[in-house]
Parts: structure tokens; sequence; C-alpha cells
């Protein structure tokens, strides 16, 4: 049996007294790659939140790599890719001083950076695809390229579970599709992934396990869901292209 | 030159290249942040640590020290809350400061003339004491404003890709506070309290229209913090008008002459990295105007594509789409 990655027991979350998620459980072992979807309001987003410490837990429990979230501390294992419109910030920074951030997870503060750090930063740059814009401000790239900068800051400390909240959304075909392949690339080496999306899109492929949420609870947890039985409710008229709906699951 | 025989000039003149320095160095973080105004609100609230040190006897350089950091934590933990109403919280902490700093003032029966050179700065306030204190304060600034500039530089981007990589963040947030609040203390006697803020932005401000890498955006603030703050005390040496004024506008000459640079720079840099090939990205690029209809007689060499034609244009391929070419 693979050790579980992430392991959400009893998860009750509230934000500003309203309660968002009512008794989660989920489990993530090695080497899965799991998708949270559901509507907006459903509570995936503050499911990934609440499993890397972002939103405190008023219930449950929540264990990183078998250790309760308040003790553990080998946050490099973890690459956290936010759900943000732009990598940029109010100056300027290029593609690789923004990813360079993703490795201070395993540097010590007042040291320099070592080779090792820098040779891993310019392979998560490559891995997205991006190692021709390396010296561009973020603020000048594309939408896409931007969400494939964060992607590779969370790729720089070379983690072994990715979080991903909402990597896809308002981004460009090409800019999924390298997604898609760095990815792959991650998955084959027996990481763990687990992300929120809103559409499966070029992704459908790799993922294993489908977790759908709504209103707060987990109201399906298995192989992804058919076209017939949809992440919102039965089908209806936005249904209609069920055929590439198919082909874009499972495709 | 006859300015440096004083002593007076010589160490107005260190402040204002140690004030020069750390101000933008802070400075560059905050804007970073988009926190651009806190500079300015710790000035007001320094401005009661300045009036608790002329009411009690004790140097203003160290009572504006004291409140302006208890100010500064104030004000993180009033951000970290993350309350719909903070910003009116910072706001009353704001005028309390500075309406608190002229009621003390008042009460110490100190005149609006020495209010006034600790507002806008006076080159001929700075004793030695002070510029010891000053001196230790801006190194010490300085240090850790470029020693943790990967940590700092973290933080100010993304604050919460920061936790989830386990940085303290708390505790790097408030260091950047108490870095602006003593920052304020240091620059007090050479821009002033009022006007300190504007050292902190309009150097950054100026700098990032000519960069695009953070590291380069940092060092050339600081380049553009020391030279007006030299220049401001120089002509405030043969020109009786408070430093802080004449530093303030010298830096702002600077931001004027390089924003139409940047902005030249930026579309010329939009121009040329436009995106990548739209031939890869999928996306819609429709050709500018176009004079003539494409067909297989036109003269451009036709190239199938799919479902249709593309047709080679000046290294463009054109395809039609409704009434107009679209690149492909």
């Amino acid at each position: 049996m693979r050790a579980a990655v992430v392991d959400v027991r009893g998860l009750r979350v509230e934000l500003d007294d309203r309660p968002v998620l009512h008794g989660v459980d989920l489990k993530v072992v090695e080497g899965e790659v799991v998708t949270l979807l559901g509507a907006n309001g459903s509570g995936k987003s503050t499911l990934v939140r609440a499993a890397v410490g972002l939103v405190p837990a008023a219930a449950g429990e929540v264990r990183l790599f078998d250790t309760p979230l308040k003790a553990f501390r080998d946050w490099w294992r973890v690459g956290y890719v936010p759900q943000r419109t732009t990598a940029a910030a109010g100056v300027p920074a290029t593609v690789r001083e923004v990813v360079a951030a993703g490795r201070l997870a395993r540097r010590t503060p007042f040291r320099p950076a070592r080779k090792a750090d820098r040779v891993a930063v310019e392979q998560a740059i490559e891995l997205v695809g991006l190692s021709d814009q390396a010296n561009r401000s973020v603020a000048t790239l594309s939408g896409g390229q931007q969400q494939r900068v964060l992607i590779a800051r969370a790729a720089a400390s070379e983690p072994d579970l990715l979080v991903l909240d909402e990597p896809n959304a308002g981004v460009d075909k090409r800019s999924q599709e390298a997604f898609a392949r760095a990815l792959r690339t991650f998955v084959a080496s027996g990481r763990t992934v687990l992300l929120v999306l809103h559409e499966m899109g070029p992704l459908a492929p790799l993922v294993d396990r489908g977790v759908v949420l709504d209103g707060g609870r987990i109201v399906h947890d298995g192989p992804l869901p058919t076209p017939s039985m949809t992440l919102t409710g039965p089908p209806d008229h936005h249904d209609d292209h069920r055929e590439d709906y198919g082909a874009g699951l499972f495709g | 030159m006859s300015f440096l025989d004083y002593d007076f000039m010589q160490r107005a003149l260190i402040a204002a290249v140690l004030t020069g320095l750390a101000a933008p160095a802070v400075g560059t973080y905050l804007v970073q942040r988009r926190l651009a105004l806190m500079g300015d609100g710790l000035g007001h609230v320094a401005l009661t640590g300045v009036a608790i040190g002329l009411l009690t006897g004790w140097a203003p350089v160290w009572t504006s020290v004291a409140v302006a950091v208890l100010g500064a934590l104030a004000i993180d933990v009033v951000r970290a809350r993350g309350r719909a109403s903070a910003d009116v919280a910072l706001a009353m902490l704001f005028y309390g400061g500075i309406a608190g700093g002229v009621l003390i003032t008042g009460l110490a029966g100190s005149s609006a003339a020495t209010l006034n050179t600790y507002l806008f700065g006076s080159i001929t306030t700075v004793s030695a004491d002070d510029l010891w204190v000053v001196a230790v304060l801006a190194v010490v600034v300085i240090a850790l404003a470029v020693g943790l500039a990967p940590q700092l530089f973290a933080v100010c981007q993304d604050e919460e890709f920061a936790r989830v990589s386990g940085l303290p963040v708390r505790l790097y947030s408030m260091l950047i506070a108490v870095m602006a609040a003593v920052t304020v203390t240091v620059a007090m006697r050479t821009v002033g309290l009022l006007l300190v803020s504007a050292l902190m932005v309009v150097p950054v401000a100026t700098s990032q229209q000519l960069t695009r890498s953070f590291r380069t955006t940092f060092a050339l603030a600081m380049v553009l913090g020391v030279v007006p703050s030299l220049g401001g005390v120089v002509f405030s040496y043969y020109v009786d008008v408070a430093p802080g004024a004449s530093i303030v506008v010298a830096s702002l000459i600077g931001f004027v002459i390089a924003w139409p640079v940047g902005s030249l720079l930026r579309r010329r840099n939009a121009r040329s990295l436009n995106g990548e090939d739209p031939r890869v990205t999928g996306a819609h690029v429709p050709t500018e105007q176009h004079p003539h209809q494409h067909d297989p007689a036109c003269g451009h060499p036709a190239v199938e594509h799919g479902d249709h034609t593309d047709y080679l244009h000046d290294g463009h391929l054109h395809a039609a789409h409704g009434r107009h070419y679209d690149e492909h």
C-alpha cells in the first residue's frame, strides 16, 4: 500500500464565520493525480488552501507526508500554485527571479544560492517551456505564460507533491498544452499531484481520480464522472457537445 | 568646494547619502507589496515621537524610532488581519500621529519653526550624536534589505506562496514594517517626516521605468535616491529652502525625464516581443489593413493549411476569415 501524501479527515472550515467545508475526508497517496471539481463556491479551492495551511481548520485534521500540518517543516516537498491572474507585483521582476523564489524552501537566509539551486531554477523554467523568456519581465508575458511561471516557481524546490489551484483558468491553448506536458514529466517520476480544475482540457488523460464537491461536501470520489453524470447536476443544454466532452476526458 | 569646510555640511551630506540609500532600498519592497503610502503614514506617526522627545528632553531621534516602530507593528497587525475596515483604522492612526505631534509640541512650548525642521528637514541641525545614530540604523537597514533580498522579495511578491514555502512570513512582514519605521527616523533630518515617503517611492518609480528585473530596479533606485539627496542638500546650502523640498523636487525631475524614455522602451519591447508565434498559440490575430484580395492569381504563394489555403505575404501566412485576413 502506498503512503498517504495528503490526508484530510473530518475537515470543517469557516471563512468569516460562514461554514465552507462540512466534514470533508480526502486522501491522496503517493504517485496519484487527483482532481477536485465542482461549481464556483463548492469549496474546492478552500479545501486545497486548507490542505497547505493557508486557511485554518475549524475542526478535523490535515496531515502532509504523515505529519500533522502544525508540525510539518519540510515545505520544500510541497510545490504550491496559487490561483492568480498574474505573476507580477508592484516592481518589475524577471521570469528567473520569480521562479527562484520557489527555491527558498531549500535555502538558508544570508547564504548565496548554490549551483544546485541555480540548476533547479533553470530546469523548472525549461519544464514549462519558457527558457527563451527567462530574462523578460513577467508583467510583459501573456496570461498563460505568467501561469506557467507560477508552475515553474512551484517546481523549483523539486517537490514531491504539487498542489495547483485552477492552473488553467483563462489560459490559452498552447500554455495549457505546455502545462499538460510539464505535469506529465512530473508525474512520470512517481510524484503526486492535487489540483483544482474548472474544466479538464488536455489534462484529462493524466488524472487518476476525480473528487467532486458540492456545497462544501464531497459528492463523488473515484473515477472521473461520465458525461451523463455532470459535475453540477443533471445534463442540460450546456452538455450538448457531449461527444467532445468524452473525448476531452478520456482521449 | 567651500561648503565642505563646514562640519554641519559634512554631517548633512553623510546623512543624505545614508538616507538616499536606505529609503529606496526599503521603498522597493513597499512598492512591490503595493504599500507605497506606508512610509507616509509612518512619517506622521513618528512626529508624535519627536514631540515626546521635545516634551521630555530625551533625544527626539530615539523617541521617534520607538514610536514609529510601534506604529509600524500596529499597521502590520491591522494589515495582516485583512479586515475591511483596516484602511480606516490606518487613516486614523496617521491623523492621530500628526495631531498628537503638533499637540505635544505645543505643550512642550516648542515653536512651529522647531517642528518645521523635523517636518521638512534642516541641514544645520544634524548633530554629531544624531549622525552616529542615523549611521548605525541606516547601515543595519541597508544590510538587511540587501542580505535578505531573496526572502523579502518572495514575501512581497506573493505572500501566500511564501507561506507555503515555509518562510516565516509574519516575521519578514514585521521586519519590513520596522525597517520602514527606522528609515523614516533616519530620513527625518534630511528630507523630513512629511516628505520621507517620496524618497522611498519616487526613486523606485523612476527606476522601474528603465528596468525589467527586480535586482536592477533595486540597485538603480538606490542610486536615484542618493543623487537627489546630495543635490538637494547642496542646493539648500546656497538657497535657504528646506532640504526636504529640494530633494523631492530633484527626485521628481528624475522621474519626469525617465517616464517618456520608459514608455518608449515599453512600446518597442511590446512590438519586438509581441507574444508567441500565432501559428503555435492558435490565437486569432487579424492582419493589418490589407490592400487586395488573395486568390490563386494574386502572386502570393498559396499554402495548403488543413481545410483552407493560406497565402504567404511578406513572411506571414494570411488566411481569409470573413472580410479580413488572419495571421496563421
